[in-house]
């Protein structure tokens, strides 16, 4: 290659090479790290092989280019100039693509799909994932293949760097960035220009240094590494410039060695612009002299603060040192020595480029340009993004980002690396620029951004960057390194359940400490995890310390089997899996039925949390169909075949007073009975089971499980009194006096809501709970005609389909406020609906109810849009005005959510127990006891409207409450986590083979058999089936038992060795 | 140069530490890796003043921090003393058998360490290695890893040829415990378990052993 010897040589040789006539359209393969490790080389060899098979040199190009960006996407495949991107493609797709792009086609399957809404974009700037961003720095990695300077020169490379040595205004280079505002995108913000201008007033006689700094170490970030690969031109190009506004002699590329192909394409574009005069001695004919040379880090994290990098290039173990000196006086040898992040470098010419002003429009005062972030984490669309400054995180990770990647929803976001902080989705309406991120209690930092969502224990995310801390500070200090390391021991108390409480002051005291006393930058905002998590996350923190429990389902010595954890009657839903896997069935049974007295009834209904978590589920795969087996097991097995264990009457037979006969009523009655203790239960109804009759359809819940469970509870020491209601029949005081030694109020939430609408009132409107009741109880038909439902929960579902199910009904149409998504329901159950017959109007709120003579004649609905995030991090539904219709219905009914009745209430409050908002009982969540001593509450009535299991566990809490207050023991004793305890020997089976077993769902009744009966819809698994879903449980029980296990049978072992 | 210590002016030649002019003022201010005649370091950070105002005011150890013109020097602000109370808890913590420290800890009124018992025998001051290296000429010594990991010794833990058994390191260590015990055994107290929080309260029984072991029988008992 010609050596250029001016500016003018350089613009001839560009000239030249944009100078092509049409250009021919060319395929290009991203080869950044990430798309290669999914693949992207075999993508390239496949490309080359048929261009070169095919003949088709002269009418196609390929290009090979570094990271764009979307790596969820790897590997992909852009097509110029239709500007078409083709995700994840496989071998087979490529020779399509290049076909398809010879004869200006598409191949539309292979075409980028959103993953929500399934539409396909054809062209590359309408995906949401880069409709968003404003790519200035990133863009050019698409047009540039990294190892051919000619691609960059062709695309303005050095044309910034040619003007400034044609004007050969050194000063007039610094001022320019001066007046760009361009920060350093390291993380700390320190003003560009400002730094330069320190440096070219520094003596330069014995020479001076330009670093880039390259030491990128945060984990989950991989900006400047992709900037590296993919167009190393750039940062040469802005050293140089930066040199030459300077006078510095030499530049150094501190980059790690782990980052081999950016050294590889550094060291190669090193050499091309030496050769092409634009690098060394007389830089394009100038007269002016830098040249730049590569150190590879050992990969040291505090060898990317400045002072630790100048030892560590200095062959020196990279140590920080105290400023000042700053090295802007005195760096590398002693030397005047200007340090800037790769990112900042890549900026340099491009603000020469296009010049100052137009720079500093983009972004907000003060944070001028753009910034790249890795968008990594719990986020639909993985990879680096790059905005303005000045957008808010939210969109950054709901439009760009494209929301959570799972379910579970986004809580918060991680900023600035190890020396960052978390902010919780309460913030993030917070615009991204260094001063309100250091506001907020985290950093910019050099560009990562963590999403994490609902399945993320922030106090392991703490632990995590202490324990990354702790190793990766130098040791020097003496706050830094024993404040890391004790940090991450409180922390790892915390996390396995020896925290307590004054743990949290001396873990703040220890943070706020070494964030004051420690010498550098690492030090200084090592605290930043851990006061950030606690400044907003506190509340996990304490669940961990006083509940022993992680909420995120993340901490081992806390969680123990997420499923037996989340179930909230702790059913060992592993250990009835682990029985049916063996065959075991009576096992099973009794493991379940020792758990919750309402297995056949849960069987059916319950809503299962223990699959939410289920490991086999939230590892990528499908969770185990947990009730489907627990149905399989109850439907072999007789309730009245079970006989617990059963304690003697205590203390001459205290007597218990429970009101209300459902779940938690009963329940309660029941574990009483075990543990000693006599009750009578009362029911206002004519015959008990409270909510399970009342509420539920039969055809999820046919009556005769009802009942025949109800029999195996009652025994000799619970008196059942049917029709007999609190308040009308009996009362409060009354049955104190009568000598009941405690009273459990289990009342159930037998009250709808209201709309609040006139109108509601007319014929033809009911509350969903008592058009369930009237048809559950007493058979009557209450829907008519068409029939609309408001409301998006379970019982907005049960309403619907009971009412397609009565005679005379025409369509039954749900309208619920927000997206189907939020719809609070199972999932399944709006399944079935729809299967069904029900219509779903979503994002649609009824704002008028019109009436004829006190009949119900239809409704007049608002369409919504969505709105800000609300506390609940769901976006509010937003009524759009103008967009009003009306819809006409026989029947409405209203389903917006239960309180308790008015009754319980009244005779609440004129036995003096207190309310909350005049619809529940308030009840301490603990203990459960009420403001009047020796009456207990729990279910639906404390909670408002709830499922079965929960109801089931407020009885089982309520009778373990009753007993230590008749016994007169402390209420609150110290919490133990459930831990699986016994060992079950696992099957050993074939890991390829169960890896290809898929989850098996409920076979169900045909569609037209369900249409008009009650029978009910779901079946029950074969017991092939069964065992072959059971044998797809991960046992995380055996890291509990195994170990204790092993050590149990050791003895033996050895004597039949011997 | 002249600066502002504690409300005090104060002038220095260039080159001046904060530390040295406020000794030369008479305030105090413990140190543990500064002697004179070897380099600074401001590894152990008990020397931290407060310097600047308002919002920019900060933490500096002052044995390496540089006089400057017109700066303002707090050495016992409650800042300082609050970073100061918990480093000497993290000592204590980690070297609780080291006289100099008890010492500290006595003095600064530390009289507990909330933090789980460890029995370190080194705090890496760094003392040492300066000492060998800059006043034996030697350079025997060095620090090795990062992190909680780091550690001090000769290269490949083998005897150095450079090694002139002097003794220097030994003389200048802080925290070990050849301080406390050093040439008269019988003059040394160790007060360990009376900076414990809960106090050791059975010393009586151990009143034998209290002094010269290591670990301190009493408080491994205790805490057994």
């Amino acid at each position: 290659m010609r050596r250029l010897g001016s500016n003018d040589d350089l613009l001839i040789l560009r000239g030249r090479l944009t100078d092509g006539g049409a250009e021919r359209p060319r395929i290009v393969i991203c080869a950044g790290t990430a798309c290669q490790a999914s693949n992207a080389s075999d993508i390239i060899r496949v490309a080359k092989k048929h261009i070169i098979a095919e003949n088709l040199h002269d009418r196609i190009g390929l290009r090979v280019t570094g990271c764009h960006g979307f790596c969820e996407m790897g590997p992909f495949v852009l097509t110029e100039p239709q500007n078409a991107f083709y995700a994840q493609v496989g071998t087979a797709d490529v020779p399509r693509i290049i076909d398809a792009v010879l004869r200006g086609e598409y191949v539309d399957d292979r075409l980028y799909r959103d993953p929500v809404t399934g539409q396909v974009y054809r062209s590359r700037d309408d995906i949401p994932f880069f409709k968003h961003q404003r790519r200035t720095v990133l863009a050019a990695n698409q047009k540039i293949d990294p190892i051919r300077i000619l691609d960059y020169v062709s695309c303005g490379g050095y044309e910034a760097l040619g003007d400034a040595l044609s004007r050969g205004e050194p000063d007039r280079v610094v001022g320019e960035i001066k007046r760009s505002g361009l920060r350093g995108r390291g993380g700390a913000g320190f003003p560009t220009g400002v730094k330069w201008e320190l440096l070219a007033r520094q003596p330069g006689a014995a020479g001076k240094f330009l670093v880039c700094n390259a030491d990128e170490g945060d984990p989950g970030a991989y900006m400047d590494r992709s900037i590296l690969e993919g167009n190393p031109h750039s940062i040469i190009e802005g050293m140089i410039i930066g040199a030459y506004g300077t006078g510095a002699t030499a530049g150094v590329v501190y980059v790690r060695a782990e980052y081999p192909l950016a050294i590889k394409h550094l060291t190669i574009a090193l050499r091309q612009a030496r050769d092409l005069g634009l690098l060394g001695r007389d830089v394009l004919g100038s007269g002016f002299d830098f040249d730049i040379q590569i150190v590879r880090g050992a990969g040291a994290f505090v060898c990317g603060e400045e002072t630790a990098l100048i030892r560590s290039i200095e062959g020196r173990m990279g140590e920080p040192r105290q400023r000042p000196p700053f090295p802007i006086e005195r760096g590398i040898h002693g030397r005047p020595t200007a340090i800037n992040n790769v990112e900042t470098w890549a900026n340099v010419p491009l603000v020469l480029r296009m010049g100052a002003d137009e720079f500093a429009r983009v972004g907000t005062p003060g944070n001028s340009g753009t910034k790249i972030f890795s968008l990594v984490g719990k986020i639909k669309n993985t990879g680096l993004v790059e905005v303005p400054m000045g957008v808010t995180i939210g969109n950054v990770v709901f439009d760009i980002g494209g929301g959570p990647s799972g379910k579970a929803k986004i809580k918060a976001v991680q900023t600035g690396g190890p020396s960052g902080g978390c902010i919780p989705l309460g913030g993030f309406d917070l615009k991204i620029d260094y001063d309100t991120l250091a506001k907020a209690g985290s950093i910019m930092g050099s560009g990562g951004m963590i999403v994490m969502d609902e399945n993320t224990c922030m106090v392991d995310v703490a632990k995590y960057y202490m324990g990354f801390l702790k190793d990766e500070s130098c040791g020097k200090c003496f706050s830094c390194r024993k404040g890391t390391q004790r940090m991450y021991e409180i922390l790892d108390g915390i996390t396995r359940g020896e925290g307590k409480l004054e743990d949290l002051d001396l873990l703040e005291d220890l943070a706020l400490v070494v964030k004051d006393a420690s010498m550098c930058g690492l030090g200084q905002t090592a605290s930043n995890p851990v006061l950030s998590t606690l400044k907003y996350f506190r509340h996990e923190f304490e669940a961990h310390i006083l509940k022993k429990s992680c909420p995120a389902l993340v901490c081992r010595e806390l969680t123990g089997a997420p499923c037996q954890t989340t179930c909230p009657a702790g059913t060992e839903a592993w250990r009835y899996v682990a029985h049916i896997r063996r065959g075991e069935f009576a096992e099973a049974y009794q493991a379940i039925r020792e758990a919750n007295p309402f297995p056949s009834v849960c069987a059916r209904v319950c809503h299962h949390p223990c699959e939410s978590k289920c490991r086999a589920g939230t590892s990528g795969g499908q969770p185990v169909a947990i009730r489907a087996l627990k149905r399989f097991v109850t439907d072999q097995s007789d309730p009245l075949s079970y006989r617990p264990q059963r304690r003697p009457l205590r203390d001459g037979g205290k007597t218990v007073a429970i009101i209300g006969s459902g779940p938690a009523g009963l329940t309660a009655a029941h574990c009483l009975s075990l543990d000693g203790y006599r009750s009578t239960v009362f029911e206002a109804e004519a015959r008990p089971g409270g909510m399970l009759f009342g509420a539920i359809p039969s055809y999820r819940l046919p009556h005769a499980v009802i009942e025949r469970e109800i029999e195996s509870i009652l025994d000799e020491n619970i008196t059942l009194k049917c029709d007999t209601a609190l308040g009308r029949d009996v009362t409060l005081d009354g049955l104190i006096a009568d000598g009941f030694d405690a009273v459990f109020l289990a009342l159930g939430a037998h009250k709808s809501r209201r709309l609040d609408l006139p109108g509601e009132d007319a014929k033809g409107v009911h509350p969903s709970i008592s058009f369930l009741k009237a048809f559950n109880m007493r058979q009557e038909n209450l829907a008519k005609g068409h029939v609309g439902i408001v409301g998006g929960g379970n019982s907005a579902i049960d309403a619907a389909r009971t009412a397609v199910r009565q005679p005379g009904v025409k369509s039954a149409t749900i309208f619920y406020r927000r997206s189907r998504d939020e719809m609070p329901a199972f999932a399944a159950e709006i399944e079935a609906a729809l299967q069904e017959g029900v219509c779903l109007e979503v994002m649609t709120t009824p704002v008028e109810i019109a009436t004829q003579g006190g009949r119900l004649t239809g409704i007049t609905c608002v369409r919504n849009g969505f709105g800000d995030l609300d506390a609940s991090g769901r976006r509010r539904p937003v009524p759009i005005p103008g967009t009003e219709y009306k819809v006409q219905l026989d029947t409405l009914i209203v389903a917006i959510s239960e309180g308790s009745d008015v009754d319980c209430v009244s005779v609440a409050g004129a036995s003096r127990i207190e309310t909350v908002h005049d619809e529940r009982v308030k009840a301490d969540p603990d203990t459960l006891c009420t403001n009047r001593p020796g009456v207990f509450a729990g279910g639906d009535v404390v909670t408002g409207p709830n499922t079965v299991i929960d109801a089931v566990a407020a009885g089982k809490k309520a009778a373990v409450m009753i007993g230590r207050y008749l016994r007169g023991e402390d209420l609150m004793q110290p919490i133990v986590p459930r831990l699986p305890r016994v060992y079950i020997e696992p099957v050993l089976s074939d890991e390829k083979e169960a890896a290809d077993i898929s989850r098996t769902e409920l076979p169900r009744i045909s569609l037209d058999s369900r249409k008009r009966s009650f029978a009910e819809v779901e079946l029950v698994l074969s017991e092939a089936d069964a065992i072959r879903e059971a044998s797809r449980c991960l046992r995380c029980d055996l890291e509990f038992t195994e170990s204790a296990h092993a050590a149990s049978e050791e003895p033996a072992g050895r004597e039949k060795l011997a | 140069m002249d600066l502002k210590i504690n409300g005090l002016h104060v002038e220095v030649e260039e080159g001046t530490t904060i530390l040295e002019a406020a000794r030369f003022l008479g305030f105090p201010i413990p140190t543990l890796c500064h002697m004179e005649g070897l380099t600074p370091y401001g590894a152990c950070r008990l020397c931290l003043v407060e310097i600047g105002e308002g919002p920019r005011a900060r933490l500096v150890s002052s044995c390496t921090y540089p006089a400057e013109q017109g700066l303002v020097v707090r050495t016992a602000s409650s800042r300082v003393l609050r970073a100061r109370r918990m480093m000497i808890e993290l000592l204590l913590a980690s070297c609780p058998q080291s006289k100099v420290i008890q010492d500290l800890a006595s003095e600064h009124g530390v009289n507990q360490q909330r933090f789980e018992q460890e029995h370190e025998d080194c705090i890496l001051c760094g003392l040492c290695v300066r000492m060998c290296k800059e006043q034996m000429v030697a350079g025997a010594i060095g620090f090795r890893g990062r992190g909680e990991h780091r550690t001090l010794g000769t290269p490949f833990d083998i005897k150095s040829e450079e090694c002139r058994l002097c003794g220097g390191c030994m003389y200048v260590c802080p925290a070990c415990q050849l301080r406390c015990t050093y040439t008269e055994p019988d003059k040394a107290v160790c007060g360990g378990c009376q900076n414990l929080r809960p106090p050791c309260v059975e010393k009586e029984q151990f009143d034998d052993m209290m002094c010269f072991m290591s670990p301190c029988v009493a408080c491994e008992i205790d805490k057994a």
